[in-house]
């Protein structure tokens, strides 16, 4: 293929204001699924509208499955899967919850399902609001797991996920992650691909040897039983089958800038880091306002950087250590809780790379859970904060930016 | 000890003597039935049931948030997936501590009919001490419409949208009434906004019915929002579900079904499409596989029942 | 970079305004991001809803805290206190009303444009449904983008006699919004 030629080609272009989930139901119906299941849940529920009006109208030639609950969702496109079929469902929060045996089977099983998860709080109490404690609910489940910042990055991650789960050398099940209602609903220009140029990105699937399949009299089974080094085999295969998966989406990032024209750096992407001497370390939506407030903290002579995870499992800690070493001072935001923990999930996770970091000095940030904003005020005090820390100063290992209360006395209603 | 005269009550609104717990000013559409039957359980129950709820369109009013609340009722806030087990939970261990109480757990016919259907189901196999009550607006509809299982044949919503090749559900509704009647549980009844004496005094027989085990209702509540009707239709549209068969009014004691409501001559279905936009687009032959339908059911509770009046089967072609 | 807060009530399209000016900014070559507050919706209930226009990429995804402009679609909530909240100095508001408006003023307010837009929705499309005539209106207030982009963007919300009776409201709104200098 000459790529100089498709570059040239692709002058036009078509771009059109719709929401993250418009362009998740978009990206779903470019990729040509097979088989969808359909099980509406706040704030997801616009993207099954939407392949429903497709389906309704022949745009979209695939079994739909409107299912009773998201565990049969899951059950559903894993088996579909498992029987050779392209798939796509979409959930969040207490759906992933539901489905979650069936969460595990598909990731044990090997079926390269690709799935929209709309972060939403959970688990523990009832909330409808944006927050990423779903997908740390999840993040054990063997599950390669994306995370799109805007709408554009949506689109284009959910094309990204089919491209990597389907590849021969990967066959893991793919979540694509994004924030509910700050960009679940936000409404924006996206740069809708071309059918023929998305059909083009993934016919180097059809190009790679095929995949076992359960088929009528194919004499083969799946979801038998596993026990010592069968079992290990299996889990071996898995775990290296996901390292794989780092370099993968690296290439991919490339295929997919030949082809579309965008790339986004792979498995992380790197806002101002070159000389930055303090860096916040993001992922989702907040990596937006992050980008904006870095530029005004510049232009005052502040040298920080933002180094926005976009892989998340497996945890691309070797570019995180190559871009993050021998800064001064680094704050993980999380969206979400590390029970059991004092900090957030992706903080706990890093630090355990910290030896490797040549001496820079971490600390946690917890914001934006329970549709708490993360405002550019919160993103300024952030920053002050790890400069703060970068000049030696003392400063709290966690800081609770939502809930300053946590700072204070435990409250006087009692109860702890 | 003076006997206690059992005195009738003639009038409808004599069923309601307790309060409304409910606030004013709460969150749900003009025209919402659900709000209306939200209202009356506790007027006939009591104001100390302890009512269950899932996410849904009850949930806003229901649930409450952070530490506020727009009723004084005892609560709890339970998954879709789970509710009868945790109305089971509360049941059993007030049966065991031998605190009197009613459990009512009240949910949408998404969480009855569809995700929380198999612990429905075992609750009632299990003969489980509490009323469940199903609200019926035949959709998801806190979520914005979409298709349940017991969204009718023909209906348009969001997931069976009205499109070039595919117009509204191509499916049946599945009867979740029948179904629970045939777990042959103590009680089990259908009811409507419109016939409200009907609805009051299957509430009663629900909750004496609770002493031997498990009670059902299934409550049809129309969605003006969602089925597109004005919103002062809504009584009406619940009266011509009754009268055209739609929705016949019957319970059912220990399995055995008897009609409460006799409609001696059933209006054509039509007159209860024609108030609801999703019906709209419609042909003639929908319109003939949803009369099938409707009186296909009609015709099973024709033969399951003891009739107070005649027996209204549809005409065979063949025979 | 222009951040406008939308207030309304379920019903009237506060969240269809702020897409459709969204579209529209993008149709002209600019950027637009809009989404609505989070909360219950229901018909009649208030709804808020957050709109950025600007000649640059739009990157915060953060609610609008400090509008410069404010449109109100309901008048019921023309001097709400909430309404107000954080409005920049020399901020505009446009209000869908039919009456008498001299009661309203704040501090930062510097314009105020007024439309009846439910009259013009009744006699364009039969319904009380403001969000077209306010579309047409907050072109012609702000200053910000011609009517010809705000018609076209009502192609991807409406179609034929629709889309029609609808670009009747934008232009309506455009032409016909009253704006003073306070």
């Amino acid at each position: 293929m000459n790529t100089q030629a498709k570059i040239k080609e692709k002058s036009k272009t078509q771009i059109k204001v719709i929401t993250g989930n418009g362009a998740a139901a978009i990206a779903a119906k470019l990729a040509r699924p097979d088989v969808v299941a359909a099980y509406p849940i706040t704030p997801q529920t616009e993207i099954i509208e939407q392949i429903s009006k497709f389906h309704a109208n022949g745009e979209m030639d695939c079994e739909l499955i409107t299912v009773e609950g998201e565990n049969s969702a899951m059950n559903a496109v894993m088996a579909a899967s498992l029987a050779g079929g392209r798939v796509f469902t979409a959930t969040s929060s207490w759906g992933l919850a539901f489905m979650y045996d069936a969460v595990l089977a598909t990731a044990g099983a090997r079926a390269p399902v690709v799935m929209v998860n709309v972060n939403r709080e959970t688990p523990g109490i009832i909330a409808v609001s944006s927050g990423q404690q779903d997908m740390i609910s999840t993040r054990d489940s063997g599950w390669i797991f994306l995370i799109a910042e805007d709408c554009q990055e949506v689109m284009d991650v959910v094309l990204q996920a089919y491209r990597l789960a389907e590849d021969f050398d990967i066959q893991v099940p793919v979540m694509v992650h994004y924030d509910g209602f700050y960009l679940s609903y936000l409404s924006e220009g996206v740069d809708i691909p071309f059918q023929e140029d998305v059909d083009t990105f993934l016919s180097v699937l059809k190009d790679q040897p095929e995949r076992t399949k359960l088929i009528p009299g194919g004499k083969m089974g799946c979801g038998s039983h596993g026990i010592l080094g069968g079992y290990l085999e299996l889990r071996h295969k898995h775990m290296s089958a996901m390292e794989r998966a780092k370099d993968k989406f690296d290439l991919i990032d490339r295929e997919f800038e030949t082809i579309f024209g965008r790339s986004y750096g792979g498995q992380v992407e790197e806002y101002r880091m070159e000389d930055a001497d303090v860096v916040l370390v993001g992922s989702g939506s907040m990596c937006g306002t992050i980008k904006t407030v870095i530029d005004k903290k510049r232009e005052q002579g502040i040298k920080v950087g933002l180094l926005k995870m976009r892989m998340y499992r497996p945890f691309p800690s070797e570019a995180l250590i190559a871009s993050l070493k021998g800064k001064k001072a680094i704050g993980v935001v999380d969206r979400s809780l590390a029970f059991g923990f004092k900090g957030g999930p992706i903080y706990t996770e890093l630090k355990a790379f910290e030896t490797q970091l040549e001496g820079s000095k971490m600390i946690s940030f917890l914001d934006g859970i329970a549709n708490t904003d993360i405002t550019t005020a919160n993103v300024g005090q952030m920053i002050d904060t790890i400069c703060d820390l970068a000049a030696g100063k003392e400063v709290r290992e966690v800081t609770w930016v939502c809930y300053p209360e946590a700072h204070e006395a435990l409250p006087k209603t009692g109860g702890q | 000890m003076a006997e206690i005269k059992k005195v009738k009550p003639t009038k409808i609104l004599d069923h309601f003597v307790h309060e409304d717990p409910f606030s004013k000013g709460v969150a749900f559409c003009p025209g919402c039935a659900l709000e209306l039957l939200l209202r009356l359980i506790p007027r006939v129950l009591g104001n100390d049931i302890v009512i269950t709820g899932t996410p849904s369109c009850s949930a806003p009013v229901l649930l409450g948030q952070n530490n506020q609340s727009w009723h004084t009722l005892s609560y709890f806030g339970t998954l879709m997936t789970g509710a009868a087990a945790n109305a089971t939970g509360l049941a059993r261990y007030y049966r065991k501590a031998g605190i009197d109480n009613t459990v009512v757990c009240f949910n949408g016919d998404g969480t009855a009919a569809d995700i929380g259907f198999g612990n429905l189901s075992g609750a009632a196999e299990r003969n489980e001490p509490f009323i469940y009550i199903c609200y019926d607006n035949e959709g998801y509809m806190n979520t914005g419409i979409q298709k349940s299982g017991t969204t009718p044949y023909g209906a348009t919503t969001t997931t069976t949208p009205k499109g070039s090749i595919h117009k509204g559900k191509n499916l049946r509704r599945m009867n979740l009434a029948l179904k629970m009647a045939m777990h042959k549980i103590p009680y089990a009844a259908t009811a409507t906004l419109s016939d409200l004496d009907d609805l009051a005094k299957k509430l009663k027989k629900a909750k004496e019915a609770k002493e031997r085990g498990f009670a059902f209702l299934h409550v049809l509540a129309p969605c003006t929002t969602g089925w597109g009707h004005k919103p002062e239709d809504t009584i009406e549209v619940c009266r011509r579900a009754v009268n055209t068969n739609y929705f016949p009014l019957w319970e059912a004691v220990d399995g055995k079904i008897r009609m409460t409501k006799t409609v001696k001559k059933p209006k054509p279905l039509s007159t209860y499409t024609e108030l609801s936009k999703k019906f709209a687009h419609m042909t003639k032959e929908d319109m003939q596989i949803l009369q099938d339908d409707v009186d296909y059911e009609f015709c099973i509770l024709g033969g399951l029942s003891v009739l107070d009046g005649e027996c209204q089967l549809p005409v065979s072609a063949e025979d | 970079m222009s951040e406008v807060r939308f207030h309304g009530r379920g019903g009237q399209g506060v969240v269809t305004t702020s897409k459709i000016l969204a579209n529209a900014f993008v149709l002209t070559g600019q950027f637009g991001a809009s989404f609505p507050m989070f909360g219950f919706e229901r018909r009649g209930a208030p709804v808020t809803a957050f709109g950025r226009f600007s000649d640059k990429p739009v990157r915060e995804k953060t609610q609008i805290y400090n509008p410069d402009i404010l449109v109100v679609l309901d008048p019921s909530q023309r001097t709400w206190p909430t309404v107000f909240q954080g409005l920049l100095p020399g901020g505009m508001m446009l209000l869908n009303d039919s009456e008498d408006t001299g009661d309203i003023s704040q501090e930062n307010l510097r314009k105020l444009a007024v439309i009846d837009a439910n009259k013009i929705a009744l006699e364009e499309i039969g319904l009380a449904i403001p969000n077209t005539v306010i579309v047409g209106a907050f072109a012609r207030m702000s200053g910000l983008l011609g009517i010809e982009p705000c018609c076209d963007a009502l192609a991807d919300y409406f179609s034929g006699k629709k889309l029609a009776a609808n670009i009747g409201c934008v232009r309506r709104g455009f032409e016909e919004v009253e704006i003073f200098d306070l």
